[in-house]
């Protein structure tokens, strides 16, 4: 009875130590197990089935648009509705070309996008040095109200005041992106430098690592993802509040376009900037967002694998 | 020959109610290759002295002197907890501590990397490892700057027995080859007594209260009848120092 508890207790050990080995050090080349590869298929299978609902979603979307809309009309008013004034996909997408051959899409895309470009990189860099000052207590009480104001406002108050004030000046759109946008830079830099890590800034200095070094290795880090949220944030607001003005106060610009092709009933090309700017948005956030912070992030995609 | 010379140590914190005597007048003097063990209930300022010592943090009055073969060294310190850089890999995390980081650094550290048996983790960040291997990298971190003095905080404290077990054997057998003066804090009379030439006991308001000499040759193996007897000791100087029943 003994020596068969023994022989049991042995063989554990044994298995143990057998998965300590395959999952801490893995021989290069070594077959997967079945239960890897269920593991795996069952992985693919997922993502081409996220891809699958995701592409489905877009296409109801355009079939309900381009078609749906028309048929419901027939049904209830007993007649179509005018293309002109719910045109479908297919007639927005044959006047991009025509947009595209003007060079008025390069064009007013380029105007908005140094405007926020312009005014966001201000904001950005004053709601940063804000969120250092608010540090300091005094200084947190002198800025605490106006960056509520500045979280709570709409973007149009400060669009229309831009207008009244400064016209068709620079100084306008900048007024506007900065006083939506500064706030939300300032809290979210407040926050990440309130939260730095003591423990790594003590270990740094028990070990006599220069203070710029403790800044460039330990600070920016820890700040990064508060940066990446603030900028991520900050310029969703800045592009809207920037077409806003343009609306408003503008001779260029995807804005100015949108009050244009609205005014004269051109709701096709009126879709069509809003569409461009859609899927500009998109490929911002997806694309240049997303890789950059995949890019600097590289640590933590590691670690949960 | 390193030296730690401490006189007249004394710490406090707030003010009023809230005011905590942390080291009352400590005076310490530790020379040459030791390895020195601090002992006491929790709140005894065992890492406070470490803190000051290491300058993380200032006295309220008192002096320290630390005197180092290499004038420009700085002391090594291992942690509770490893307090690597998440987003820096294993062998950046050892050459942010370095002086100058050129390739001879970067050998040197993939020496201590070896020693701890981790030479080839250099490019895993720290999340990848597990608690153990962790402690090591930062164990040797602080070998790495090759300083004469080194500080240890309670390093295997959060480790499981066995993990602590090995660990503390190789901390030993590098010791033992680098000749340091290292200054270990810790709550476990078993791990003073296997490592230490000297256990500094330290009670409740920072007062040190006793300076014992453990006399045995190394490796001391805990299950040892001497080492056993000398674990005891150093009890009964606790229950006389009515420390266990802080």
């Amino acid at each position: 009875m003994r020596r068969a508890h023994a022989r049991r207790t042995a063989t554990t050990i044994r298995e143990v130590s057998d998965i300590v080995v395959t999952t801490d050090e893995r021989p290069e080349g070594r077959q997967r197990s079945a239960e890897e590869e269920r593991l795996l298929a069952q992985r693919r299978r997922d993502t081409r089935n996220k891809w699958l609902w995701r592409i489905a979603g877009y296409v109801v979307v355009l079939l309900i648009w381009e078609y749906g809309f028309q048929a419901i009309m027939e049904l209830i008013a007993g007649r179509s509705l005018n293309d002109a004034l719910l045109p479908g996909p297919i007639r927005i997408l044959q006047t991009i070309p025509d947009i595209w051959e003007d060079g008025e899409m390069l064009s007013n895309f380029g105007a908005t996008l140094t405007r926020i470009g312009i005014g966001f990189g201000v904001s950005f860099i004053a709601g940063a040095l804000i969120g250092l000052f608010t540090q300091n207590k005094w200084l947190d009480s002198f800025f605490r109200d106006l960056v509520v104001v500045s979280l709570t406002s709409p973007g149009l108050v400060w669009a229309l005041t831009g207008l009244i004030i400064w016209g068709f000046k620079p100084l306008g759109w900048i007024f506007a992106i900065f006083m939506t946008t500064f706030a939300l830079v300032s809290v979210n830099i407040s926050e990440g430098v309130r939260a730095l890590p003591k423990d790594l800034l003590d270990m740094a200095k028990a070990f006599g690592v220069s203070s710029i070094d403790r800044q460039r290795h330990i600070v920016i880090p820890h700040l990064a993802p508060y940066i990446f949220t603030a900028v991520r944030f900050g310029f969703s607001i800045a592009w809207k509040v920037t077409v806003l003005t343009e609306v408003f106060s503008s001779n260029k610009g995807i804005g100015f376009q949108m009050r244009v092709t609205s005014q004269v009933f051109q709701l096709d090309e009126f879709f069509t900037w809003v569409l461009s700017f859609f899927v500009f948005a998109l490929f911002l956030e997806k694309v240049v967002l997303q890789r950059a912070e995949d890019r600097y992030f590289r640590w933590r995609q590691e670690v949960a694998t | 020959m390193a030296e730690i010379k401490v006189k007249n140590l004394h710490k406090e914190f707030g003010v009023g109610d809230d005011r905590v005597v942390a080291l009352e007048n400590v005076n310490l003097d530790i020379e040459g290759h030791v390895f020195v063990s601090i002992v006491g209930p929790s709140g005894c300022g065992k890492s406070t002295l470490l803190n000051i010592l290491s300058g993380i943090e200032t006295a309220s009055s008192g002096t320290v002197d630390i005197t180092q073969d290499s004038h420009d060294a700085n002391p090594g310190y291992v942690f509770q907890a490893a307090r690597l850089l998440p987003w820096r890999s294993v062998m950046e995390n050892l050459m942010f501590v370095q002086k100058e980081r050129d390739d001879e650094a970067r050998a040197r550290c993939q020496r201590y990397l070896d020693m701890v048996q981790l030479g080839d983790k250099g490019d895993k960040f720290p999340g990848e490892l597990s608690g153990g291997m962790q402690q090591r990298v930062g164990i040797a971190r602080a070998f790495s700057i090759e300083p004469d003095v080194l500080f240890m905080d309670e390093p295997f404290s959060h480790l499981d027995a066995i993990t602590a077990r090995s660990l503390r054997r190789e901390l030993h057998e590098m010791w033992k080859q680098t000749k340091k003066t290292v200054l270990f804090v810790t709550h476990d009379v078993g791990e003073a007594v296997e490592l230490s030439n000297r256990i500094l006991v330290f009670a409740k308001g920072g007062k040190l209260e006793d300076d014992i000499t453990v006399d045995l040759p190394f490796p001391r193996d805990p299950s040892d009848d001497a080492v056993a007897v000398a674990k005891a000791q150093v009890l009964r100087k606790f229950e006389e120092l009515d420390l266990l029943a802080t």
